[in-house]
């Protein structure tokens, strides 16, 4: 039986069907459907939530975020480790200004610092093969709508031999009528085997 | 107590921002990397001495810009960089003059020279190699100045046909190894023994004849639009003798069809070269074919019609490499305290063996949930498969409704899945610690770390973890938990398992308070067990 029927809007439905187009196995970089050449993570908007920050958002059922959540971090895994091994340049559209990245450590901050580390990382073949997210709740964000995405799996750096890493973000929602954009607002790397490289 | 959590020499503020200077010059370093004009420098190697003042000049003003081509083979990196210092400055060099051509045209005024090189020359001999040459050439010529710099053969040549005719006889010789010989022919400016013959207003004369040279809008047979120098193009492989350098135009390398020739027009090419092997290379595969193509014209992004699928991937990537990995990163030296303390004492009760401690770390209505990764080669259940029916991996969990039952909600429902997960052991010696985002309601974190199970059919086996945590303010200073996400796997790749579990009390930051005898037990016995 399946609960969360009765609390999807049609278009919360359409939606949904239409992203069980990516279920495969562990993400490989291969192209997304169609139109989707822009670097952007897109869902629908939940309705009631195209509203500013400083209005508080209804309260809707807690799965409802649950699904919004799940929805919106497959299509960003999707999108970001396809958009770091092949179109590395415009990774950083994804972050927002004033985003921060923990790599191994090591602390970058902004969207200069950003292109710049980017930029730098030699080439990359990224495999996920663990992926896990949950709703942030609303007394740490303040309302603004976020999402915990966690990634595991391999990386293979150009030149380098092959890490397993681990992956953090958390992806913060910005809601027009029409659609919620997500972006990075924080991200933490780490190769699970640092300490031997 | 976390000795992997603290950065050498404790981590205040200072660190905080000398590290923030530090990465401003990693940044810095690395960013003049993108500056168009010169490909071939690295930031590490030396600057690009020419020789040439004059021609340097025109490089500099000229719409048509020869730097990018004219790199000089004293700039070359890799296997010639220790000759690089041997690099001809025309200037300083000492060799006595020639004497054959003074310099001057018949008819008074000054020709143009170029500079006629044969990669690899080295292995020559003179009188052989310009023998050989001149069998092939339909012009005869003088060869000017002709002397051996780093690894190549070169000579000068006052005349633009002369020159041409020289560049036609490219990949028509060969050695007595059988290797095709290639020429290749560069604009000089003013050589230096020509320098020591002129008065100086004929120099003058020659400045204003170069800068004509350097006009864009020349005849069909345009010299200075032909592919140039070895040094530019070389693509540094390990071992590679010369019979796999790639230079421009080496080998007899197939091109691109005119179509793609068009591409390189914005990059003063030139579509006017006769022949064709001046723009592709000779490597191996299509990847570094477009990689060395790029180190050389940065302005190319789109070839082939789609963007450079490896438009990260330059030449040898002297300046890509991986940031050095550090330890554990906190944003301040009292939130780091306050996440350490929260550990040890959130674990402590995790590893109590009743874990119904935990309600107090919990917000009423936190999430948690649990992973593992999706390997699609085990065949086996592994150690963790007990792990395995709580695992919410939605990479491969598709359906809604577990997706939703398998996300623990409001902190009852999360002790009670805890409560039933193994009984464990964790390592806090081993946690690592990445506080990755804080605001003034929110403080993110991951440990990664290592536990032991202590009971069960796996008693003993050592697995690895990844939690992150999300936790605002709470009470009387400390964390209050709103979301929890645990990644558990194996630890049998990497090998460790053996050097793991050294707790040594006596590395315990005085930050945090001491154990308690009942924690100083717990320590000893585990100690004892960890030999295993």
């Amino acid at each position: 039986m399946r609960k969360y029927r009765s609390h999807w809007s049609q278009g919360d439905r359409e939606g949904y069907q239409r992203r069980s187009n990516y279920y495969e196995g562990p993400h490989t970089s291969h192209s997304s459907p169609a139109d989707r050449t822009r670097e952007e993570v897109v869902t629908p908007t939940l309705p009631g939530h195209a509203a500013t920050r400083s209005q508080m958002a209804t309260s809707l059922d807690f799965k409802t975020y649950v699904d919004q959540a799940c929805r919106a971090a497959e299509e960003f895994v999707n999108i970001y480790y396809e958009t770091m091994d092949k179109r590395r340049r415009a990774l950083t559209r994804l972050y927002l200004d004033k985003a921060t990245l923990i790599w191994n450590g090591n602390a970058v901050s902004g969207l200069d610092a950003l292109n710049n580390f980017f930029d730098t990382l030699p080439s990359s073949e990224f495999q996920v093969n663990m992926l896990d997210c949950q709703p942030v709740h609303e007394q740490a964000t303040q309302s603004q709508t976020t999402v915990l995405v966690v990634t595991s799996g391999t990386v293979k750096f150009d030149g380098n031999k092959q890490h397993f890493f681990n992956q953090n973000f958390l992806l913060t929602a910005q809601s027009t009528p029409n659609n919620t954009v997500w972006k990075i607002a924080s991200d933490c790397f780490r190769f699970q085997d640092w300490s031997s490289s | 107590m976390f000795p992997n959590s603290h950065l050498p020499g404790g981590h205040t503020d200072q660190v905080v921002q000398r590290r923030a200077r530090c990465w401003d010059i990693y940044q810095r370093r690395f960013s003049s990397r993108s500056e168009p004009v010169n490909p071939g420098m690295h930031s590490s190697s030396h600057q690009q001495q020419d020789g040439d003042a004059a021609m340097h000049g025109a490089h500099m003003d000229s719409p048509v810009r020869y730097t990018p081509y004219a790199i000089s083979p004293y700039n070359r990196k890799g296997s010639f960089r220790k000759q690089d210092q041997t690099h001809v400055n025309m200037e300083r060099e000492q060799k006595p003059p020639e004497r054959r051509m003074e310099g001057n045209m018949p008819d008074g005024t000054l020709g143009s020279w170029f500079k006629i090189t044969v990669p690899f020359g080295i292995k020559y001999n003179e009188k052989w190699l310009l023998n050989l040459i001149q069998n092939e050439c339909s012009v005869p010529f003088v060869p000017v100045e002709f002397h051996y710099e780093n690894m190549h053969a070169s000579f000068f040549v006052e005349n633009a046909s002369i020159a041409y005719a020289l560049k036609n006889v490219s990949g028509k010789i060969w050695d007595e190894d059988n290797e095709k010989i290639s020429i290749f022919v560069n604009p000089a400016g003013i050589p230096h023994f020509v320098h020591r013959e002129l008065k100086s207003e004929k120099v003058e004369q020659i400045k204003l004849a170069m800068n004509q040279q350097c006009d864009v809008s020349q005849e069909a047979l345009d010299i200075q639009r032909l592919p140039f120098y070895p040094g530019m193009a070389e693509k540094e492989t390990e071992g590679a003798g010369p019979s796999s350098c790639s230079f421009l135009g080496l080998r007899g390398s197939s091109v691109t069809s005119a179509g793609e020739m068009d591409k390189w027009k914005g990059i003063e090419l030139g579509e006017k070269c006769a022949d064709r092997s001046p723009v592709c290379t000779t490597f191996l595969d299509t990847s570094s074919n477009i990689n060395s193509i790029l180190e050389l014209f940065p302005k190319v992004l789109c070839l082939d019609g789609q963007q450079s699928p490896r438009a990260t991937l330059c030449g040898t990537e002297a300046h890509k490499r991986l940031p050095t990995c550090k330890g554990s990163f906190f944003g301040s030296e009292m939130l780091k305290n306050l996440v350490l303390q929260f550990l040890q004492q959130y674990y402590l009760i995790y590893d109590s063996g009743d874990r119904q401690g935990l309600l107090s770390a919990y917000h009423d209505e936190a999430c948690f949930s649990l992973s593992i990764p999706f390997n699609p080669e085990d065949s086996a259940p592994s150690r963790f498969c007990k792990f395995f029916k709580d695992s919410r991996n939605i990479k491969i969990l598709k359906d809604p409704y577990l997706r939703g039952e398998l996300l623990k909600h409001t902190k009852l429902d999360i002790v009670d899945s805890l409560s039933v997960l193994p009984k464990t052991q964790h390592d806090l010696s081993s946690f690592l610690v990445d506080m990755w985002y804080q605001t003034e309601w929110m403080l993110c974190f991951s440990v990664n770390g290592v536990f032991k199970e202590v009971e069960g059919q796996s008693q003993g086996s050592v697995l690895a973890f990844t939690r992150t945590f999300i936790a605002t303010p709470g009470s009387s200073s400390s964390l209050c938990i709103v979301n929890d996400e645990l990644f558990v796997r194996d630890t049998s790749h990497q090998g460790t398992q053996s050097a793991l579990f050294t707790l040594v009390p006596t590395a315990f930051s005085s930050s945090v308070p001491a154990f308690s005898q009942e924690q100083q037990k717990m320590v000893q016995v585990f100690s004892a067990q960890s030999g295993g």
